[in-house]
């Protein structure tokens, strides 16, 4: 049995608070987290403010001691997976870790714990380069393209996924990732255009532009908009914005040069 | 029986399994993502059949909508998933990427016609998605307030 001291409490809700945002949770979720996890820690006074690139959280013991820590955030990806894991590892650590402020782990066995999650690899990467390609191929069935679109918008979403893959690694921002890989959809369709005869292109590149919606911000955008968190619905519905015009943008200065090129 | 036939089931298969598809490239899994492929596809077949019944492109958007969130609510409560996460799934297959497309494509063919409606189509079904979900969220809010309450 060990107590958590503040400092190492701050440390921890920082830390579950950065991997929620970073993987793209709702303002409220995280702010309801960290409160979650300082209250099992003992510190029943604590205070967090949370937008899309910062964390604020003020935990106190409401006597003495006060420990306050900001946290910037930058290169976000949704992982949607990892959001489901650290709330269950919330609970778990409500229901089996800790009780009145006694835990039976060390604070770095559970900094340990945390780091295995956000490193934690769930499916190989040829599998979800994949499914990348099952989302692209079965949207552009839904929006009436035939068995052989369906193969080539198949190929277009593991060719992008791949490479948004190896862009990924280059850190770039989201803006510009986005108007590369529309950019990328409509490259890779309209070669494959020049192999496959009799194919349309349309249902082809919608489909791979499903890939890159900015489904994620725009809930998120909503969501946290109803909750009361103003600054972070209004920063996400900004960035749907933006990521939809990049999308359009890319495409669309693609298809044109391909069209000067003359096909 | 036109909206209940096997061309209605193939289109929410493909919405299912696309679904299914992303759902596994942003990391999840265990036997939910099977769940919220149900979500994506119900939510495209609902719309195709309030389509087909009120003939009403935003109606039947904001039906299927509304629909598929309450569906995510209490399936995402039960099997204790982030509620967010859900609704993401459920509603991408709704999500105007086409009349996006097509807008952009006017623009660059320089018919500002095609353009402005199709740009005005995407505004107006996000807009529609949008209220969807916020209706369905605060009502939530407010069962749960009142619940707490008594």
């Amino acid at each position: 049995m060990a107590t958590i001291n503040i400092r190492e409490a701050t440390e921890i809700s920082l830390e579950i608070g950065r991997m929620l945002l970073q993987s793209g949770a709702t303002a409220n979720r995280v702010e309801r987290m960290m409160h979650k996890v300082s209250e099992v820690f003992g510190y029943q006074h604590t205070e967090t403010y949370v937008t899309p690139t910062g964390i604020f959280i003020s935990v106190s013991d409401s006597q003495t001691k006060l420990n306050t820590s900001i946290r910037r955030i930058d290169n976000r990806r949704t992982d949607l997976g990892k959001i489901t894991r650290i709330s269950h590892f919330v609970n778990e650590l409500e229901q089996h870790y800790c009780r009145d402020g006694q835990c039976r782990l060390s604070a770095e066995e559970f900094l340990q714990k945390l780091a295995q999650i956000d490193k934690a690899k769930v499916y190989p990467a040829w599998f979800s380069v994949f499914c990348g390609g099952l989302t692209s191929g079965c949207f552009c069935l839904l929006f009436g393209g035939s068995w052989a679109e369906f193969a080539v918008a198949y190929a277009v979403g593991v060719l992008v996924s791949l490479s948004l893959r190896l862009l990924g690694l280059l850190q770039i921002n989201n803006f510009l990732l986005n108007i590369l890989g529309a950019a990328m959809v409509v490259t890779f369709a309209k070669l494959i255009d020049i192999v496959v005869p009799n194919i349309k292109l349309d249902n082809i590149i919608i489909g791979g532009i499903m890939l890159l919606v900015p489904g994620l911000n725009f809930v998120n955008a909503i969501r946290d908009t109803m909750s009361g968190d103003l600054v972070s619905g209004t920063a996400r519905a900004v960035e749907a914005v933006f990521i939809a015009v990049a999308i359009a943008a890319g495409s669309g200065v693609m298809l044109k040069l391909w069209e000067l090129w003359g096909f | 029986m036109r909206p209940f036939d096997h061309l209605t089931l193939m289109q929410f298969t493909w919405a299912a399994l696309s679904i299914l598809g992303f759902s596994i490239r942003v990391n999840l899994r265990g036997w939910k993502i099977l769940l919220l492929a149900l979500g994506g596809g119900l939510s495209w077949a609902l719309y195709l059949i309030f389509l087909y019944y009120s003939n009403s492109l935003l109606f039947s958007i904001f039906c299927a909508v509304i629909v598929v969130c309450i569906y995510s609510e209490i399936v995402a409560r039960l099997i204790k998933v982030p509620v967010s996460v859900f609704v993401t799934c459920a509603i991408i297959p709704l999500v105007p990427g086409s009349s996006l497309y097509y807008a952009m494509q006017g623009f660059i063919a320089g018919n500002s016609e095609l353009a402005s409606e199709h740009t005005y189509k995407v505004l107006l079904i996000s807009g529609t998605i949008a209220m969807a979900i916020a209706v369905v969220s605060s009502a939530t809010n407010l069962i749960f307030r009142f619940r707490n309450r008594f």
